[in-house]
């Protein structure tokens, strides 16, 4: 049993909790998790922007015009922190990962304000590659997959921003590099899922870089491209087929561990390859836009329909039909983008036109009446 | 990857739970069962959305060329088209499947945009244009209420909001931005509305399935509604009572039903409240961040205390 965060026993219990719910008496498990206390997901949702938001509010008492005040608060925030994860014994409860999250990227602002000269590391900015391991040494101490997610993430940028990124995409194609290291963490995270893990948060880690990074990484390769079409010179054929030739190898990889392992991460990474690849396709082509959305659109809707009916009767385990009946944020979501999309088709105002009585006509000048 | 099968099978063991939920929990750890409904949905709502877009740049852009009419026609056939699973699934007396209740919504849409681009082509209503919206949501409740649809009673109770003029944007949801007291009247017209056809919807039909979406409806409409009151005096008299009353019935719902989404909009829209009414007659940054950090921890530990109370919901 730790102090300092639960164990990977504990972490498989606290997990075996959270796969049953109700069905499983807190009491008879209270030993077995070590008694760490956890929360919902949107309470800890809500919770890590409180704790985010007053470590932030801290910093700015303390008086943002201080550069030591960013060690001062982040300090505060990062034992706030820690204290409510030893004393209280605090896990994946949004409040003490927000203030830790907060804390340590206080902490490295700081450091950052120590380096002077503006100090290059393969070309590209220390200060970011400071905050960027200040991010994923709060997520790694939180075993939070999301912090981590975001600290490999912003790695993937600031390689893609680093000078020697950009050379290298001079010669193989805007952004490729990128998407290069981006689509190459992400195999390296497919492959190291195989494994078994012991903490559930290792796991989760992975998983959430195998969904995450191939959109990520494109996006970035995808900003590039219409950088150069607007700005400096059309990417070249060989950046698009290296793009597309990396997208078609891992969404295939993705598609073929997602289906065997039984896991969505894999599954949606596969669709963010799709997603990328779709725009690859749209870009090659001449078709306008509206046409290539209604197209994409029913495309979408035309493989949704075909999987529903395939899949009605589940097959070999894989069904299409929801395994919990349970009210959980998906719910929330969908009945929240339902709105957004109401929304967004919902008639407008009509334009006013200013009313033109007969002496104040618009374009004839005197004695003019109504519209010209 | 990773395995609970050992602590599954320690709990079934020693009876903790039984057979039913082991050789369930055991089933999906081992991926002896998978659903791919998340990813489905995912898809077919990405399909709706992009087709919706497509459509929106048709209306806008070919006007000339194909002819007001023909538009009006086209997408009229479409949507007649993508309601064709969810009318044969209701002939057969089955419940709609997700493709089904997705190619409606999409019907439903299809159905919005064109009216309004017929009504802004051939001003049918005239001045009294907003009206529209109002028979854009009593349409879609009741193709929401044919086809037991809670994403088109979304897609209904969108419009009413529109037609109150409560739409929810993000400019609604920031009350510091433009939201005016008027403004906050007519989401807290609406967000009554929405709960007095929840209760009317709850006694005709027990058995609904409705009564989640009109609860985030009308919770969300009443705090944005309130909020708007809690900034300027005279409304604040008014908005501070009434934003404690609805955090305290927001929060009190959440306890009874399990919903933990309850606690969460009751506790962190009464910090936003107390924040919006204080701040401004506060003088100095560091008593403003001062009173909004002690607000803040509060709000934390409160929500914290009462998650902790809040039971599992059942089945």
């Amino acid at each position: 049993m730790s102090r300092w965060r639960p164990s990977p026993d504990e972490e498989r219990w606290l997990a075996v909790v959270s796969e049953l719910g109700a069905a499983l008496p807190r009491t008879a498990v209270a030993e077995r998790t070590g008694g760490w206390r956890s929360t919902g997901l949107l309470a800890r949702i809500a919770l890590f922007v409180l704790g985010f938001v007053a470590a932030a509010l801290l910093f700015g008492i303390l008086g943002v015009g201080s550069k030591a005040n960013l060690l001062v608060a982040g300090l505060v925030a990062a034992l706030a922190a820690e204290w409510l994860t030893v004393s209280k014994r605090l896990h994946a409860s949004g409040i003490e990962e927000g203030l830790c999250v907060a804390g340590f990227l206080l902490i490295g602002a700081w450091i950052t304000t120590l380096i002077e000269g503006e100090p290059r590391f393969a070309d590209g900015s220390v200060d970011t590659l400071v905050l960027i391991a200040a991010l994923a040494a709060a997520g790694l101490r939180l075993l939070n997959p999301l912090v981590t997610t975001c600290a490999v993430l912003g790695l993937v940028y600031w390689v893609g921003s680093t000078a020697t990124a950009h050379a290298l995409d001079q010669t193989i194609g805007g952004g490729v590099t990128s998407v290069t290291f981006g689509c190459a963490l992400a195999a390296l995270a497919l492959v190291l899922g195989a494994r078994e893990h012991r903490r559930p948060s290792h796991d989760r880690m992975l998983d959430w870089l195998v969904a995450t990074l191939p959109v990520a990484a494109y996006l970035q390769h995808a900003n590039w491209s219409a950088f150069n079409a607007l700005h400096v010179w059309a990417s070249g054929g060989t950046g698009r087929l290296v793009t597309v030739v990396l997208l078609l190898a891992l969404g295939a990889a993705m598609l073929v561990a997602g289906l065997r392992r039984r896991r969505h991460a894999p599954l949606l990474g596969f669709m963010g390859c799709v997603v990328g690849l779709a725009i690859e396709l749209r870009l090659a082509t001449t078709l306008a836009t509206e046409t290539w959305l209604i197209v994409y659109g029913l495309a979408a809707l035309f493989a949704g329909v075909a999987l529903d009916r395939y899949l009605r009767q589940p097959r070999n385990g894989l069904t299409s039909a929801p395994l919990d009946s349970r009210e959980g944020p998906l719910d929330l979501l969908q009945t929240a983008g339902a709105a957004v999309l109401a929304q967004r088709t919902a008639p407008e105002s009509p334009p006013s036109r200013p009313t033109v009585t007969p002496g104040e006509g618009q374009f004839g000048g005197g004695g003019a009446s109504g519209n010209y | 990857m990773h395995t609970l099968e050992p602590e599954l099978r320690a709990l079934h063991a020693e009876g903790t739970i039984d057979d039913a939920t082991a050789s369930r929990a055991l089933a999906l750890d081992r991926g002896q069962v998978f659903s791919l409904h998340p990813e489905l949905r995912a898809t077919l709502y990405a399909g709706v959305l992009l087709v919706m877009s497509g459509v929106g740049i048709i209306l806008a852009r070919n006007l000339e060329r194909i002819g007001p009419l023909a538009i009006v026609l086209a997408i009229a056939l479409a949507a007649a088209a993508c309601a064709v699973p969810a009318v044969r699934a209701k002939l057969a007396g089955r419940p709609l499947t997700v493709a089904a209740d997705y190619l409606l919504l999409l019907a439903v849409l299809l159905v919005s945009a064109d009216l309004a681009y017929a009504e802004r082509q051939f001003t049918l209503l005239g001045p009294l244009w907003s009206w529209h919206l109002l028979l854009l949501a009593i349409f879609h409740a009741a193709i929401a209420y044919a086809f037991a649809s809670p994403l088109v009673l979304a897609a209904s109770l969108a419009a009413l909001a529109g037609w109150f003029g409560a739409g929810g944007t993000l400019g609604d949801m920031l009350p510091f931005s433009y939201s005016t007291p008027a403004l906050g009247a007519r989401a807290l017209a609406c967000a009554t509305v929405i709960a007095a056809w929840r209760y009317a919807d709850r006694r005709a039909r027990p058995d609904t399935r409705f009564s989640d979406v009109f609860d985030h409806f009308a919770a969300n409409l009443a705090f944005w509604g309130t909020l708007a009151w809690c900034v300027d005096w005279p409304w604040i008299a008014a908005g501070l009572p009434l934003l404690a009353a609805l955090a305290w019935t927001s929060v009190r719902h959440g306890l009874d039903t399990g919903r933990e989404a309850f606690l969460v909009y009751g506790i962190v829209y009464a910090a936003i409240g107390i924040c919006a009414a204080a701040v401004p007659r506060l003088h100095g940054m560091t008593t403003s961040f001062s009173f909004v950090l002690v607000i803040v921890c509060a709000a934390a530990a409160m929500l914290w205390q009462l998650r902790r109370r809040l039971r599992e919901p059942g089945p």
